[in-house]
């Protein structure tokens, strides 16, 4: 009998505990989507009631005006950040992943991924306006944003991308090498096709950081009301971010309102990265274990 | 077992003077073969002293306890331990007569000659016809439609076609378990090998499955050599013309099948083929 209520009260006990887990689980799920979604309706309910098309086609006028130089130069610094953080953050995640797993070059790599993905971003702009700006005299220009951006996301791009390498299955690996593949050619054809879907990911998350990056722009890209120039040197740059955060900081009405439509824009933007990430995810999927 | 035959034997009988003119007259009849074969990975042997042949178009079951060294054996036969931490041996062993370590031959070639079948299907994240071309595309043995008629010709051969013919373009991860290492299967038959290892080819497979694989297997000879790790005793007899046994990394007895099963020469394999052994 006493062993009959022992288990009885065990069964119990672990029940309360896969009870309370679900809570748990549940309760964390809330804490996140609740602030995204908070976050996202925010932006739209102040933005889009004074909501004008035209703010994607004219120019800035300092505090007023559209924002179509910001938004083209978003999206140049974006795709500037995807070429070359891209490169190197793919190739150094591969690196790590498939070529340094215990020598001496991946310990370095993997130290100085660590001291840059750690480094505050505000420094890293303050750096490059020394280093580039004022130190090799190139001014307030795209090669600065871009090269100081992709410093701060590189870390990201690598690590995802040397994660999502180290998820392939031992399996695949060993299958191609028993076919006779050599070692790069098994990386180009099965290894890296297994694990796009993450390290695309990766880098369409570091490019709505780098998107979405304040503080190091400041100090190298500068301001301007113009579109940018197909210079890389002496001309500034305008994005999204700086009409965000100056325009909330002056006193008039429709200042705010390009604040406002700055922050859209840019949540727009973000998404629509995710979404194509998800997109893209679910494209080079079609032919993966995981989605039968 | 005896002297190695030596294919001028037979066909010098017949016609001896076509026979001098066959370039595979001194071509030796041992397709595979380990000459006291030791290998450890750092301080642990894992092999010893094994020495075996494989013969032209046999199917050479290797049985033993888990932990035995099978799998290990296997793996160095195309060279797939070369690379693993550690990895030492002594000994030799040959494809042709000819060292796999040898100063001429290249890795990547033995591999094709000595192709591969794992425990557990293995297809690539690519399309079902993808698969089976996957190893004729890194060889460069075909390519632009040829590869189709490949594709069709390998799934025929293990009667997956008409099952996949409508789908050649899907994924291999809907096809089931037993269509997943027939796939795998093609995929290796694909590049043309002379020696099919297999590693428990079937031991993740149901009863049907199995028996389709193993009724493949018997019709692949004797254009191939195989030699198939088997946890399944009743497989090793099925299948194989002669089995051998492993014991704590050393090759106990390696004997025609027949012989081994019913007239053990050592007590550690009667114990095991009895099932007095896990
Ligand atoms: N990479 C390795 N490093 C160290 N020991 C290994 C390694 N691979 C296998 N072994 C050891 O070799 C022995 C034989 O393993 P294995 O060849 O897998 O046996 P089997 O296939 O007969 O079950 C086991 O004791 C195993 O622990
Ligand atoms: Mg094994």
């Amino acid at each position: 009998m006493a062993q009959v209520n022992q288990t009885y009260a065990s069964t119990r006990r672990r029940r309360a505990a896969a009870v309370s887990f679900r809570v748990g689980t549940l309760l964390a799920l809330a804490l996140v989507v609740g602030p995204a979604l908070w976050l996202v309706l925010g932006v739209v309910v102040r933005a889009v009631p004074h909501w004008r098309w035209n703010v994607l086609t004219t120019l800035s006028q300092g505090t007023s005006g559209g924002l179509a130089n910001a938004v083209v130069g978003t999206l140049v610094l974006m795709a500037g950040v995807a070429v070359i953080a891209g490169t190197i953050g793919v190739l150094t995640g591969i690196h790590l992943a498939e070529l340094a797993t215990s020598s001496r070059s991946g310990a370095l790599a993997r130290g100085a991924i660590d001291i840059l993905a750690g480094f505050p971003s505000i420094v890293l702009g303050y750096v490059g306006y020394i280093a580039l700006c004022v130190g090799l005299r190139w001014g307030f220009s795209l090669l600065a944003a871009l090269l100081i951006l992709s410093l701060m996301v590189v870390p990201y791009i690598a690590k995802s991308t040397e994660s999502a390498l180290r998820q392939v299955p031992t399996n695949y690996r060993e299958g191609a090498e028993a076919l006779g593949m050599s070692s790069g050619y098994a990386l180009r054809r099965v290894v890296l096709r297994s694990a796009l879907p993450g390290i695309v990911t990766g880098l369409l998350i570091a490019l709505s950081v780098a998107g979405g990056e304040t503080a190091p722009l400041l100090y190298t890209a500068g301001a301007t009301n113009n579109l940018p120039t197909f210079s890389l040197l002496h001309q500034p740059v305008a994005y999204l971010t700086y009409y965000v955060w100056t325009d909330y900081n002056q006193p008039s009405d429709a200042a705010h309102y390009v604040s406002y439509d700055a922050a859209l824009i840019l949540v727009v933007l973000v998404l629509a990265m995710l979404a194509i990430a998800r997109i893209i995810v679910a494209r080079t999927q079609r032919h993966s274990e995981t989605s039968r | 077992m005896d002297e190695p035959i030596r294919a001028q034997t037979t066909s010098e009988a017949i016609d001896p003077v076509l026979a001098r003119l066959d370039p595979d007259r001194d071509r030796p009849t041992d397709v595979m073969a380990t000459d006291a074969l030791s290998l450890s990975f750092a301080s642990t042997t894992v092999l010893r002293d094994v020495t075996m042949r494989a013969r032209q178009g046999t199917i050479t079951a290797l049985i033993g306890p888990t932990g035995s060294g099978k799998s290990t054996f296997l793996r160095t036969l195309n060279r797939m331990n070369d690379k693993v931490p550690g990895f030492t041996h002594s000994g030799d062993v040959t494809l042709y007569g000819e060292s796999i370590w040898g100063p001429r031959q290249d890795l990547l070639t033995i591999r094709r000659r000595v192709g591969m079948l794992f425990q557990r299907p293995n297809p690539f994240p690519m399309s079902i016809r993808d698969n089976v071309v996957a190893g004729v595309r890194a060889h460069g043995i075909a390519r632009g439609e040829q590869l189709d008629v490949v594709a069709e010709m390998r799934l025929r051969e293990v009667g997956l076609w008409d099952a996949v013919k409508d789908r050649l373009k899907e994924s291999p991860y809907r096809l089931s378990g037993g269509q997943q290492q027939l796939l795998c299967l093609a995929r290796a038959l694909a590049v043309g090998p002379e020696v099919l290892l297999l590693d428990e080819p079937t031991s993740a497979l149901d009863p049907l499955s199995t028996d389709a694989v193993e009724r493949l297997l018997r019709t692949m000879t004797p254009a191939l050599t195989l030699i198939v790790v088997t946890h399944n005793l009743g497989q090793a007899r099925r299948l194989s013309d002669s089995t051998m046994f492993f014991f704590d990394g050393r090759l106990v007895e390696h004997e025609a099948t027949e012989t081994l099963f019913a007239n053990p020469r050592e007590a550690d394999t009667g114990r095991y083929v009895n099932g007095l052994m896990g």
